[in-house]
Formats: structure tokens, C-alpha cells, sequence
């Protein structure tokens, strides 16, 4: 059975990268390119786990983490969610742990680390 | 005349460096020796540098560098700078190993010794990382380097910048020790004062340097520090008589100095210059208030959960999560080691008992392994008849503000 994940990321490089390295152990990962088209993929499609990048054009990725967390879709408020940010401001991992978030990755990403991070959540189908 | 770190001082081989390959520590792929490289563009783990080990050991004598000037250079030949005009030399390594007997008998134990790191240039083992890694910067012809820095690691590249005409930008915590802030910009060096950690200074310089072309000299974001760090590794299995120490603790921010360690023992093993290849239990030493390593580690985990409200007087130990993290836990664990955080009224107490009973100023992260030490006699992790090697990565002269 397919394991879906949804990286919510406007940067195509980052969502290239991190798609191929979780496609090659199986996962089928979808990108969506701003905060708003992330909720709504949430909501519409089956989802086993979300990467959540915290710099995004529209609404920031905490406030993407609150919207899902309290939609009343109880898929949604349990579904697990990645933060990755480029930390550049004071108290971000403390902020995306309140938003809603259960682990707070910075970037550069070490892939290594976030196979073992999205395995520790959602088993490889491989 | 100050001794210049020519190969004619340093050597007396013609090959400067046996480097010869860069790896992956993550996915194992090799990269260009001769180009600028940051970390694996492919899965984003720190890269080593491996040297031509055979051609080592067929041409060099390990009794050699004994014969050399003292300094960290006279290991030229396993370290990744090439031409030796490029050694960005300030007098750094060969810092003495001092017995500690005073404090020794009051804990029963037989062999205790302190790496006094302190004597480095810029008062800390900074010293060491920075200048090779801005010797290779040199010889790679960059021209302005930046650095997200707890404090100590900023006024080395400083230094070292200064040395080798290199513009030098630098990210530091606004809590930083003045002394650091200070000597950066005493060195020329434009400092950022940062309100947040070192994780948060990481994430300024690491945009600064994207948008303008710095180089970024962070912690495993490079090849080159690490082997600087390295060379305490190989100090010790020369002073001890190439044999290694049963323990050693050491205090963990970034964790450059314990994975370098490991690495110098990897080489003397595989150049076969070790009368004893029995390897040390490696302790990493944190405080109470950031242990992310010392979480990890219990937890069996591979890699370390960012640590929420770091906080400790230890400044280079306030590392809530290290690019190198997973290398860390590997070498502790392949090396039945431990990892121990104390609190910060024990790193003063025993601060205070260094320098009381052995007439050495620590810094506070230097000051944690004596308090780690105390606490693995009380769980009689340590037999009293091993020889245990104390890291004092710095000057407490460094710290009077905090």
C-alpha cells in the first residue's frame, strides 16, 4: 500500500532532492508550493506524513501547522509533521514544536536523518 | 626570529600532504580534492579527507615528527594543505599533557591527566580547526570567510583570517564571552551580535553567505577543521608512547574535536604506528541544560532532537543540535564510551578545584570533564588503574564575564 507524503516547499531543488531520496525507499511523495495549496492537499488527499518547510510565500509554515491541527479532521490533527526551516530567527524550533509540529529538522537537510526521522513515523513500504 | 612553517622547519620530506581522496562520511561518494567543497551535495553528511596512508607508512618514520619544530604543521604529510606556504601558522598545537596528582589521589585514581588546550593561540583548541581550515581556504583561494561561532571558534577564525589576508565576518550570540567578541574584532573581523544560540547565529550566516558568497567555515559544513582537531589524536598516542589512553573526556559542543580524535586514531591504526591498538571509551561530556548528545545517546536514537532553551554558563557548550551529530553517536558507541552532562554549579565547583589544587585555570567546558569524571566514579565506570585523559579545550581567563 502507498505511503504518501506531502512536502510542503517553494523551493524546487529542496523538493526535487528530498523526493528522490524517500521515492528510492519506496515512499510516494507529492510537493505542494505555498501554505495555502498544502492545506488543501491535506485535506483532500491521503496523507501519512507532512514535511513542512517554515519559510513559505503566503502563510508561514507554523500557521500552516495550526490550520491543520485544528481543522476537526481527526486524519489531520494526528497526521505527523516534519518542520524544516532555515532557522534564521530566534526560537524557531520551540515556535514549530508549539504550532503543532512533532520534530524540528534544520536545513541543510542531512538526508540520512530525514529517512530515519520520516521511518521512524511511517514504515518503508520497501 | 619566529620559526616560519616552511617545509624546511616543519619536515624534512619532499611530499607536503599524502591527501588524497574526499568521502562522504554518509553516502560514501568522493569528491574533488583540488576544488572548494562544503558538505555532500547529494545527502548532505560532512565530508573527511583520506590521505594515500600506504605511501605513509612506506616513506615516512613515525619517530620523525618528533625531530620537527613543535606545532601543529610538523604532521604536514596527514594534514590536506598541499603547498606549505600556505600554512597559516600562529604557533598552534603541542600543547602539554600535565598530570594531575593532586586531584588524582583525592579520587583514587593512579593516571589522570589534562590536555591543556589552553596554551593554543586565541586560548583555545579553536585554535587548531581554524587554521586548517583557513590554510585550505588559502591555498583554495577564497577570499572572505564567515562563521556562526558559541565564541571561542570566532576569535580563532579571526585570528587566522587576519594571518592569511582573509576577510572574516562572524555571527556570535550577544551573550558571548566579551573576550571573544573582542579579539574577533581586535583581528579586523566584522562581528554580528545575534540575540539567540549558535543554531540561530547558523542560519544568519548560513543565508549571509548564500546571498553574498561567503564561505562558510561552521562546524562539518567544511573538510578541513576536523583535521586540525585531529592532531590532538595524534599528540597523545605520541606522548603516551603511540600507545592510547584507556578514557577520555572530553567536553561536546560540535563535536569536531571527538569525531577528529577517532579519525587520528583510525589512521595511526591503519599506518600501523601503534604499539597498542586498544582503543579509548570516549565520553562526551554536556551540561545539564543542552545534552542533546547525552539524550540521544540513552535513547539508543542515531541522531539528535534539536534541544528547546539551551541554556548554560558553558558557551561552547550550547549547542542545541550538531551537523555532526550522528557521527558522534557512532564513535561513542563503536568506542563503549558514555555520554554524561552535569550541571552548571558542578562545572564551577570544579573549576574552582583545578585551579585550587592544580594551578590551572579552566574553561568551563574544560572544567565539565572533572565534573563528568566525579560523577562516572560514582556509577565505578572508571577503574581506578586506567589512564584517563581530562580536555581542557580553553582558557578560563577567557570567560571572566560570565
Amino acid at each position: 500500500m502507498n505511503k504518501n507524503i506531502l512536502y510542503i516547499e517553494d523551493n524546487p531543488d529542496n523538493l526535487l532532492l528530498v523526493k528522490r531520496v524517500l521515492n528510492s525507499h519506496g515512499y510516494h511523495v507529492f510537493g505542494a508550493k505555498n501554505g495555502l495549496e498544502g492545506i488543501s492537499l491535506a485535506q483532500s488527499e491521503k496523507v501519512d506524513l507532512i514535511l513542512l518547510d517554515i519559510n513559505l510565500p503566503d502563510i508561514d509554515g507554523y500557521e500552516v501547522a495550526r490550520r491543520l491541527r485544528s481543522t476537526g479532521n481527526s486524519g489531520l490533527a494526528y497526521v505527523p509533521i516534519i518542520a524544516i526551516t532555515a532557522n534564521a530567527l530566534k526560537g524557531d524550533a520551540e515556535k514549530a514544536l508549539e504550532a503543532g509540529c512533532d520534530v524540528y529538522m534544520s536545513k541543510p537537510i542531512n538526508i540520512r536523518e530525514l529517512w530515519a526521522r520520516v521511518e521512524g513515523f511511517v514504515e518503508s513500504p520497501q | 626570529m619566529a620559526h616560519q612553517p616552511t617545509t624546511n622547519g616543519f619536515a624534512s620530506t619532499e611530499k607536503t600532504s599524502y591527501y588524497s581522496q574526499l568521502e562522504c562520511s554518509g553516502c560514501g561518494e568522493m569528491f574533488d580534492t583540488d576544488k572548494i567543497q562544503t558538505f555532500c551535495p547529494n545527502c548532505q553528511s560532512p565530508l573527511l579527507v583520506r590521505y594515500d596512508l600506504e605511501n605513509v607508512r612506506n616513506h615516512i618514520d613515525r619517530d620523525a615528527f618528533r625531530r620537527r619544530l613543535n606545532g601543529m604543521w610538523r604532521w604536514h604529510e596527514l594534514l590536506p594543505v598541499k603547498d606549505p606556504k600556505n600554512f597559516v601558522y600562529l604557533g598552534e598545537g603541542d600543547t602539554a599533557l600535565l598530570d594531575l596528582p593532586r586531584i588524582g589521589r583525592e579520587l583514587g585514581l593512579r593516571n589522570l591527566f589534562v590536555k591543556d588546550e589552553s596554551k593554543n593561540p586565541t586560548g583555545s583548541f579553536k585554535a587548531r580547526g581554524l587554521a586548517a581550515a583557513v590554510s585550505k581556504a588559502k591555498e583554495l583561494g577564497i577570499e572572505k570567510v564567515i562563521i556562526p561561532t558559541a565564541g571561542n571558534a570566532g576569535g580563532a577564525m579571526a585570528a587566522y583570517a587576519a594571518r592569511a589576508n582573509i576577510k572574516a565576518l562572524i555571527y556570535m550570540p550577544k551573550d558571548t564571552p566579551r573576550a571573544n567578541i573582542e579579539e574577533s574584532r581586535i583581528a579586523g573581523a566584522e562581528v554580528v551580535l545575534v540575540d539567540g544560540l549558535i543554531s540561530d547565529a547558523a542560519g544568519m550566516a548560513g543565508e549571509k553567505a548564500k546571498a553574498e558568497g561567503w564561505f562558510d567555515l561552521s562546524t562539518f559544513k567544511e573538510p578541513y577543521r576536523v583535521e586540525g582537531k585531529k592532531i590532538m589524536g595524534f599528540e597523545l598516542a605520541e606522548t603516551l608512547g603511540w600507545t592510547l589512553p584507556d578514557v577520555i573526556v572530553y567536553p561536546t559542543g560540535g563535536g569536531t574535536g571527538l569525531v577528529g580524535m577517532w579519525k587520528a586514531f583510525e589512521e595511526l591504526e591503519a599506518l600501523g604506528w601503534l604499539n597498542n591498538t586498544k582503543r579509548p571509551r570516549m565520553v562526551c561530556v554536556q551540561a545539564d541544560g543542552c545534552a542533546p548528545v547525552v539524550k540521544a545517546f540513552e535513547e539508543g536514537a542515531s541522531f539528535c532532537d534539536f534541544w528547546l532553551n539551551a541554556h548554560t554558563l558553558a558557551s561552547g557548550l550550547r549547542v542545541p543540535k550538531s551537523f555532526a551529530d550522528s557521527l558522534m553517536l557512532e564513535i561513542l558507541r563503536e568506542s563503549k564510551g558514555i555520554a554524561v552532562s552535569v550541571s552548571d554549579p558542578a562545572i564551577l565547583e570544579a573549576q574552582r578545584k583545578i585551579g585550587r589544587m592544580e594551578g590551572i585555570f579552566p574553561a568551563p567546558e574544560g572544567a565539565a570533564t572533572l565534573a563528568a569524571l566525579e560523577k562516572l566514579l560514582q556509577q565505578k565506570w572508571i577503574d581506578p588503574d586506567e589512564r584517563i585523559i581530562l580536555f581542557n579545550t580553553g582558557s578560563g581567563l577567557k570567560y571572566l564575564d560570565s
